[in-house]
């Protein structure tokens, strides 16, 4: 048997291999002292804390949650459709004269979106203390830019003949612009506005681990206290919360989306955003948030030039680099590998609607969270970070693989199967490899995701450049602040680059859509 | 002659509307059977249903005296099928392709092996030359292959599963005719000159009626019944222009 080329199929599976050395490192360093808490912490599940004073606790915490997510999740939508559209190459089609600025202002965008949301407000409370407007300009400084760049990109995908079609009839560059651009901006806005309203919640709920209010603030002290019944009320709420938010996108989708002119879809997408943004201020107004003072800056004594270069030397960054790209490296084998394992190795439709739930579930637990249970029965080290990442994204990437599998065509599944093939065989070839390209391109994105994340895993986990920038911070060194968020940016931006071409090159030879 | 195959009042519908209807048909071995019939007639529903990947809304599929939905997994490797929409897998190349026709006579591990190379290439060479390609191609991907390649490579992985029948949904729609009628004279002349064993019995829904001389009997259906049922020797002109 000759070695070929490797085929998407087979290449979903290598990703795999992350698990030899996590497990090598894992079980190295492994003690038994912490299973029974593990094993209390997974029963808790089971029966969460019911006293009203926890549910009460859990509900403001939630509510915080939601209220800052909802109120960044808008302004980050304006400013990014904003600075998206002038950033497209189509908008400056008319005037060619001025094209320079939509590139800056391209590129401009990589800065922000390179850094965490967590990092972000990690920085912004040593710059404006603990203030609600810090969590919120904290998912709206990273989300606009990101939000930008996806509707630059699908607007410059378009053709653009109908413009000159429009523009050849005499109507002005401005109108004739609007008159295209605007039924293209609809559907990018239902679909992609919808997720990155889950994503605000998540990012939300990440502040709030990192100390700034709302349920992640109630979820990192239950677990801290080992109050694992009560933390488990609190996941259960957010779960309920992510879940209802799913139901509710899809509910608008379906009823206030389809089959609808044009007219409306724009009266609908802005009647939603700004009945958000209202109900979102109202609503941290209703829990006393002072939300209408501006935060108060507090002066920084900046390092001098001298002071980086030294912190530059003084750091060992080319260890925390190599330590950030691992982390990366093995979080996304186990997110990218492990949900088409377990499909082959359970194919049928119970198992395959269970997994569909557990998915859930892994993604529920922020990263962080993950990190401080599995510290409980080993040390930290880079497999721990990794498995915590891995986790988390393995939830992702398995909720939408199970999801996009079931909405699947299942001609080619049927052909082998009528041929007499096992379930395990029918499902590799007739429901996984079509699949595959388009899975290994979102691979692709999750790692770019993953590698962003690895700055709030390390600051937990101890190791990398989020745990460097959590040390520097913590000892108010800003010469290496600056330097290791620098250098942060700098690795994300060249990890966006590399995943956004492997994810191109999966896509072009992508024959299913793997997001539905 | 022995009977393989019987299709016992087989009727499918969906509310009101019949797809097939009150459907009897009985194959035996070596019979060489042109389903004809208008577009949208119920050619590929009885297909379908015959090769027990559609369960009949009424009546039963009876393969060697025994019901199809009773047949162990690997008997119905016995039963080989060439779908109208050919149904390959264009993330592999052609040989894994091909090899896809013999997954239900292997377990799984060789499911995978085949992903990681091409298993038991000499076999996958035979079934190319069988549909007249060249060897070469064992590595080219489907999705670089034009519509007629992708037809002969969908006819390669039936020979690759060496069925005792096969049935076909239209697979010389986008052949040229020298190339429909050879690869027709493989599938019933029984020309056998590789060591793939050729299936013996054929039922092939087909729209070139210039071909229907090469088989021995004919089955016309209309509206979701067959109306003609005949040998070809007893064939008249007329029946099939009612047909169509």
């Amino acid at each position: 048997m000759k070695l070929i080329k490797p085929v998407a199929p087979l290449l979903i599976f290598i990703p795999l291999i992350a698990y030899i050395p996590i497990s090598i490192e894992i079980i190295k360093e492994f003690h038994i002292g912490g299973i029974n808490i593990i094993f209390q912490f997974i029963t808790s599940a089971i029966k969460p804390s019911l006293n009203i004073l926890v549910v009460r606790s859990a509900w403001e915490g939630l509510q915080i949650t939601i209220a800052a997510a909802l109120t960044s999740w808008v302004i980050s939508m304006f400013i990014g459709i904003f600075l998206g559209v002038l950033s497209t190459d189509l908008f400056w089609k008319s005037m060619p004269n001025f094209s320079f600025l939509g590139k800056f202002i391209k590129y401009s965008l990589a800065v922000p979106r390179s850094i965490h949301e967590v990092i972000w407000g990690i920085l912004f409370i040593q710059i404006f203390g603990l203030n609600i407007w810090v969590a919120i300009i904290s998912i709206v400084v990273p989300y606009s830019a990101i939000t930008a760049r996806v509707i630059s990109e699908q607007l410059d995908s378009f053709d653009i003949q109908p413009l000159i079609a429009l523009q050849q009839t005499g109507a002005n560059s401005m109108s004739s612009f609007i008159t295209i651009l605007f039924p293209k901006l609809m559907p990018i806005l239902s679909n992609y506005g919808s997720y990155r309203l889950e994503c605000a919640i998540r990012g939300a709920t990440l502040l709030g681990i990192f100390g700034l209010g709302g349920i992640g603030t109630e979820l990192y002290l239950t677990l801290k206290s080992m109050e694992f019944r009560e933390m488990w009320t609190c996941l259960w709420m957010l779960w309920f919360v992510i879940i209802s938010l799913e139901k509710l996108i899809r509910f608008i989708r379906t009823n206030f989306y389809s089959n609808i002119d044009f007219k409306k879809s724009i009266l609908t997408t802005i009647s939603i955003l700004f009945s958000s943004l209202l109900i979102g201020i109202i609503w941290l107004y209703g829990l006393s948030y002072d939300i209408f003072t501006p935060p108060t800056y507090t002066y920084l004594i900046w390092p001098s030039f001298l002071e980086i270069r030294q912190a530059f030397y003084d750091l060992p960054l080319l260890n925390l680099i190599i330590t950030t790209i691992s982390i990366t490296f093995l979080a996304s084998g186990i997110a990218i590998g492990t949900p088409p394992l377990l499909l082959i190795f359970f194919p049928n439709k119970i198992s395959l609607r269970m997994q569909s739930i557990i998915w859930v579930f892994f993604r529920l637990i922020p990263p962080p969270l993950t990190t401080i249970i599995i510290l409980l029965f080993t040390i930290p080290n880079i497999s721990v970070a990794a498995l915590s990442l891995g986790i988390t994204h393995m939830g992702v990437m398995g909720r939408l693989l199970t999801d996009s599998i079931f909405n699947q065509k299942k001609d080619i599944y049927q052909a082998i199967k009528s041929n007499g093939s096992s379930r395990r065989s029918a499902t590799l070839y007739g429901l996984l490899s079509p699949k595959s390209n388009s899975y290994l391109a979102y691979g692709s994105y999750r790692s770019d995701v993953i590698l962003k994340e690895t700055a709030i895993i390390g600051a937990v986990g101890g190791v990398g450049l989020g745990w460097q920038l959590q040390e520097s911070l913590s000892s108010f060194d800003w010469a290496q602040v600056i330097v290791v968020t620098c250098i942060f940016s700098l690795l994300t931006i060249s990890g966006e680059f590399l995943f956004y071409t492997s994810q191109n090159y999966w896509l072009r030879n992508s024959t299913n859509n793997f997001i539905i | 002659m022995t009977k393989l195959l019987e299709l016992k009042e087989i009727s499918l519908y969906h509310k009101d509307n019949f797809r097939v209807k009150n459907i009897n048909l009985i194959v035996n071995q070596g019979e060489k059977i042109a389903i004809v019939g208008k577009s949208g007639a119920g050619k590929s529903t009885l297909i379908s249903i015959a090769n027990g990947s559609i369960l009949p809304s009424e009546g039963d599929v009876i393969w060697k005296g025994q019901s199809i939905n009773n047949l162990r997994k690997r008997e119905y490797s016995n039963i080989g099928t060439i779908w109208q929409d050919l149904s390959l897998i264009d993330e592999l190349n052609v040989g894994q392709n091909i090899n896809c026709g013999a997954l239900g006579k292997h377990g799984f591990l060789w499911a995978l092996k085949n992903l990681v190379g091409i298993i038991d290439k000499e076999l996958c060479k035979e079934c190319l030359a069988a549909v007249g390609l060249p060897e070469k191609s064992i590595y080219s991907y489907i999705s670089k292959l034009s519509g007629g390649q992708k037809k002969r490579i969908a006819i390669a992985r039936l020979l690759r599963q060496e069925p005792e029948i096969a049935l076909a949904d239209e697979p010389f729609s986008n052949l040229d005719p020298l190339l429909s009628e050879n690869i027709l004279d493989l599938l019933i002349n029984n020309k056998n000159y590789f060591n793939i064993q050729i299936p013996k019995t054929l039922i092939i829904s087909l729209h070139q009626l210039n071909l229907l001389n090469k088989f021995n009997r004919v089955i016309g259906i209309k509206e979701g019944e067959i109306v003609i049922d005949s040998s070809i020797n007893d064939l008249k002109p007329s029946q099939i222009d009612w047909i169509f």
